[in-house]
């Protein structure tokens, strides 16, 4: 058993759930009449997620290799059942109701991806480095991320399960010259995007769809504090209020009904307000560290596989940290993203549980020299 | 290896590049929110602050008005204002029962509010300090008894057109408290809660108070004494006499000090929206009620002007003797009217007064002879006497509202004009302009201000502000002035004045007694102006008395309310002078 990872992982639920009971029992208590109404049910999915996480952890990792197909052809399957059976939450239909308990089908998807792609990788062998296979990979990803992105109207979700993918790309192919191009790819259209939004918006073309807004927003958000940038505005409120040292645990004001939801995917502004610079910059570090550690267990996996699914378990909690705190702090256009392990949320937080069962599992093929 | 790739170093190398690619990333957001949360700090803390921050002002006390001797002619009553705060409320029902039984009003009433969820639901202000001691002894939760001030007027309706009286935000609305508004009203000091975006108070953040500055307290010339007795002597006049109105005013001739300032019917100041007993509200239009309450407010001694008749004859007759147009000793011929270009204008005795002097021509009041001296002084003249006595500016007195005086444009005086102006007619001033004016003459010459203020000080009794008005010197020569007094002690010694005598006091004054317009309405203002001690006066006093049934000569009613007045007075103002030195 890898006992930092856990050490780690264990004190991110744990300092999540201290954050999500402090930013939600305010407007629970009014709203509902029990403040604890929300920590009782991210307590109850972390139970559940580390049940699963030990019993994953318990399961030699090749196990899941039978399951690649299934992992990949499920996914398709949860995300087109969104369509007849979807339900709907806060304007956006993502969750499938299975036996009493919600599930965030996109959650779903990203283990899928990571276990499908891991399995498909290794199969394929030297055809991965040809610009036939690194195509097939992309596509088969691309198919699920489009999915996402059509059927659950998830543009975060879409795009992380492609950057795992990519990330995973990237490990498995020697060379640098397809990725720098990708990456180059991606800056220019995200410039030309914002291009024509500012441009349309100059020429005062009301008809920009909601994601146009929120880049408009994101460059000037007090010039939309009423609509698209109020989340945003309130969140770098409460993130400047805070301070080097925050107004303490529980002093937030601006969970008080200022933030909307603010124990979702804005929760790292609380943690800036409550705790300050030095709360934030610890939360990162904890991350950071997370990060180190399953590079570690990356790079002395027994085999590539265990390897894989490690880098992409890896990729997915890094891209999901990277793109949260940029939200937050309104360095990116805001897209609903929630901070790993910490953000409320039941299917995120099992899942991403099972995931670490999954790097657990692999750990403990390392012989003790390696580390 | 089953058909599975090995590990190679290439895999590592870029695992560790993606390592330190999302640690560069992270190093960059963390730089990010050391921007936002050093540098920016100070100004999302103030942007947020704002959005917290609910501002609550507290009412400063007004300042009193205080008179000549102390007395409080306007103070402040603590009142309460119960509201309740929904969030902290503990036991709904008991606070529905308790209020509702307290304040007098329907469970339902109250249960509405009790039950609406806001930061803080008023139940009802202005209640009594008792109750609102008692609600607050009861210690209910969520209930809360504020203490606010309103204006009170200890005396009524006593000065009540010069004090004036304030509206619901204790502003002035008319008289001194509008004049001295600055002074009054004082800085509202302002509590600072933080509250949650439906405006809840959150009691743990605590509060920021900005403690009040009461207004300033404002002492005033006005003497209660004398004012409670020219009030008392003018309703006697208004009932006996059935007049429309009696005005009296009461004046230090020597610096403008007003002492008493009465204008029945006045209105009580604690009441000052309802209408004169007699008028039922609910039977007037909103505009005509309104209307009704203005004329019920109107000050006649400042807000209305009228023809002031034979006491204007003190104007007159100072600027001919100024002017040198005419001396004491001159001897007029009056055969009962005079001739002015084709028309005959009678003087009031029919016969006429035959030969007589200009001290004689005064004392009887006699039209021809003060014809004769307008004429000798000439339009222009007169005109700039006028200018120089102050007639044809306002006095500047601290009340708003002051008329000006309705004069004949000076290209626009003919002969016929000349003449009537000579003995107070065909023109309107202010009772005050004429006081005011009769004062400087009077008093060596000085055109003094007429005021209420002397003095505004702060609460705790320091700082004193004293006011200074303009004096105007040498408006007539001090002989003049001498001469003025001289003739108007004979007026009330052996003339027309002498209802106006004082035993045991040199009085001066003169009577008047005018026609109001329309001529022939048989509508009369009887007036009379009096000054004591003569040789020099240290009170002077005008009353006039409007459209008395019976009879109406000046002399005859308005004389006797100024004597009894000063027999009062004098003695008293004599004991308080004393009393100071």
């Amino acid at each position: 058993m890898d006992y930092s990872l856990l050490f780690i992982v264990l004190f991110l639920v744990g300092f999540g759930m201290v954050m999500v009971f402090s930013s939600s029992s305010y407007e629970a208590n009014l709203e509902l009449g029990d403040s604890t109404s929300y920590l009782r049910q991210q307590l109850f999915a972390s139970i559940l997620g580390l049940v699963a996480m030990i019993v994953v952890s318990n399961i030699p990792y090749h196990f899941w290799e039978r399951f690649a197909m299934l992992a990949y052809v499920g996914s398709i399957v949860l995300i087109l059942l969104i369509i007849p059976f979807g339900h709907t939450s806060g304007g956006a239909t993502r969750w499938l109701y299975i036996a009493g308990v919600s599930l965030q089908v996109a959650e779903v998807a990203k283990l899928g991806m990571i276990v499908f792609l891991a399995n498909l990788i290794c199969k394929m062998g030297k055809g991965i480095q040809s610009n036939k296979g690194f195509m097939i990979v992309l596509a088969l990803a691309g198919v699920v991320a489009a999915l996402i992105y059509l059927i659950t109207n998830n543009l975060s979700s879409a795009i992380i399960v492609m950057a795992i993918a990519i990330l995973m790309l990237f490990v498995s192919c020697p060379d640098y010259k397809r990725f720098f191009m990708m990456g180059f790819i991606v800056l220019v259209l995200a410039a030309a995007m914002i291009f024509y939004v500012v441009q349309s918006a100059e020429a005062h073309v009301d008809d920009l769809d909601f994601r146009g807004a929120r880049i408009l927003a994101w460059l000037d958000p007090e010039a939309y504090a009423s609509d698209t940038g109020f989340q945003t505005l309130q969140a770098l409120y409460a993130i400047g209020s805070g301070g080097v040292l925050g107004k303490g645990l529980g002093q937030s004001m601006q969970k008080r009904g200022f933030l909307p939801e603010a124990q979702n995917d804005m929760i790292f502004s609380i943690i800036c307000e409550e705790l300050g610079l030095f709360g934030g910059i610890a939360v990162i570090v904890m991350f950071l560290l997370l990060i180190w550690r399953l590079m570690i267990i990356a790079n002395n996996a027994p085999d590539l596989y265990g390897a894989l699914l490690v880098v992409g378990v890896m990729g997915h909690i890094a891209v999901q940290v990277i793109l949260n705190i940029a939200v937050v702090t309104n360095t990116i256009p805001n897209t609903g993203i929630s901070l790993p392990f910490i953000s409320y949320g039941g299917s995120s937080v099992m899942f991403l549980l099972i995931e670490i069962g999954l790097v657990l599992s692999v750990a403990k093929g390392i012989r003790l020299k390696d580390l | 290896m089953d058909g599975r790739m090995t590990h190679k170093t290439y895999h590592r190398n870029k695992t560790v590049t993606i390592f330190f690619l999302c640690s560069l990333v992270l190093l960059a957001l963390a730089g990010r929110l050391l921007y936002l949360m050093v540098f920016q700090s100070e100004y999302y803390t103030q942007k947020a602050r704002e959005l917290h921050e609910r501002e609550r002002s507290i009412k400063a006390a007004r300042g009193r008005i205080i008179d000549a001797n102390g007395k409080i002619l306007a103070d402040n009553k603590t009142v309460c204002t119960v509201s309740v705060i929904h969030s902290q409320i503990t036991d709904a029902d008991e606070v529905v029962e308790v209020l509702s039984k307290e304040l007098d009003l329907s469970e339902e009433y109250v249960r509405k509010r009790v039950e609406k969820y806001s930061s803080i639901e008023k139940i009802r202000s202005n209640v009594d300090k008792a109750i609102g001691d008692d609600i607050r002894a009861k210690g209910l939760d969520g209930v809360k008894v504020d203490e606010d001030y309103k204006r009170y007027y200890p005396y009524d309706s006593l000065a009540s057109k010069a004090l004036g009286f304030t509206g619901g935000d204790n502003q002035g609305i008319i008289g001194l408290e509008v004049v001295y508004e600055e002074y009054l009203k004082g800085e509202p000091g302002t509590i600072l809660t933080v509250t949650d975006a439906k405006g809840v108070e959150q009691a743990e953040e605590g509060e920021e108070r900005v403690e009040p500055i009461s207004g300033r307290d404002l002492y005033i010339s006005l003497d209660i004494n004398i004012q409670s007795y020219a009030t008392q002597l003018a309703k006697q006049a208004m009932e006996t006499k059935e007049a429309d109105r009696v005005s009296i005013l009461v004046m230090n001739p020597q610096n403008g000090e007003i002492l008493a300032m009465v204008d029945v019917p006045e209105f009580d100041l604690n009441n000052p929206y309802t209408l004169p007993s007699g008028m039922d509200a609910s039977a007037f239009s909103e505009e005509k009620r309104q209307e009704l309450l203005n004329a019920m407010w109107r000050n006649g001694c400042i807000n209305d002007t009228y023809e002031p008749g034979s006491t204007f004859k003190i104007v007159t007759a100072a600027a001919g003797l100024e002017s040198g147009a005419v001396k004491t000793t001159d001897t007029f011929n009056c055969p009962g009217f005079i001739m002015v270009e084709d028309r005959k204008i009678r003087c009031h005795k029919a016969g006429g007064h035959g030969t007589e002097n200009f001290v004689q021509g005064t004392m009887n009041s006699c039209n021809p002879v003060f014809i004769t001296v307008g004429q000798r002084i000439g339009v222009e003249r007169y005109y700039s006497y006028f200018r120089q006595f102050g007639l044809l500016d306002k006095t500047g007195i601290d009340l708003p509202g002051e008329a000006g005086t309705i004069m004949h444009k000076m290209e626009n005086i003919g002969p016929v004009e000349l003449a009537t102006i000579s003995f107070g007619q065909s023109f309107q001033i202010t009772p005050i302009q004429l006081a005011t004016t009769a004062a400087s003459i009077v008093n060596g010459g000085r055109r003094i201000t007429p005021h209420f203020a002397v003095r505004a000080v702060l609460a705790d009794g320091t700082d004193s502000q004293f006011f200074t008005y303009p004096v105007r010197h040498n408006v007539v020569s001090d002989e003049t002035s001498a001469t003025m007094r001289y003739i108007l002690e004979q007026v009330v010694a052996e003339g027309s004045g002498k209802n106006g005598a004082v035993e045991g006091y040199r009085v001066g004054g003169k009577t008047a007694t005018s026609q109001t317009l329309p001529r022939g309405s048989g509508k009369y203002i009887a007036s009379f102006l009096g000054f004591a001690p003569a040789d020099n006066p240290q009170v002077l006093a005008l009353a006039i008395i409007h459209n008395p049934q019976g009879t109406y000569y000046g002399g005859q009613i308005a004389a006797p309310v100024v004597k009894q007045l000063f027999e009062n007075i004098l003695p008293y103002l004599e004991e308080k002078s004393y009393n100071r030195t």
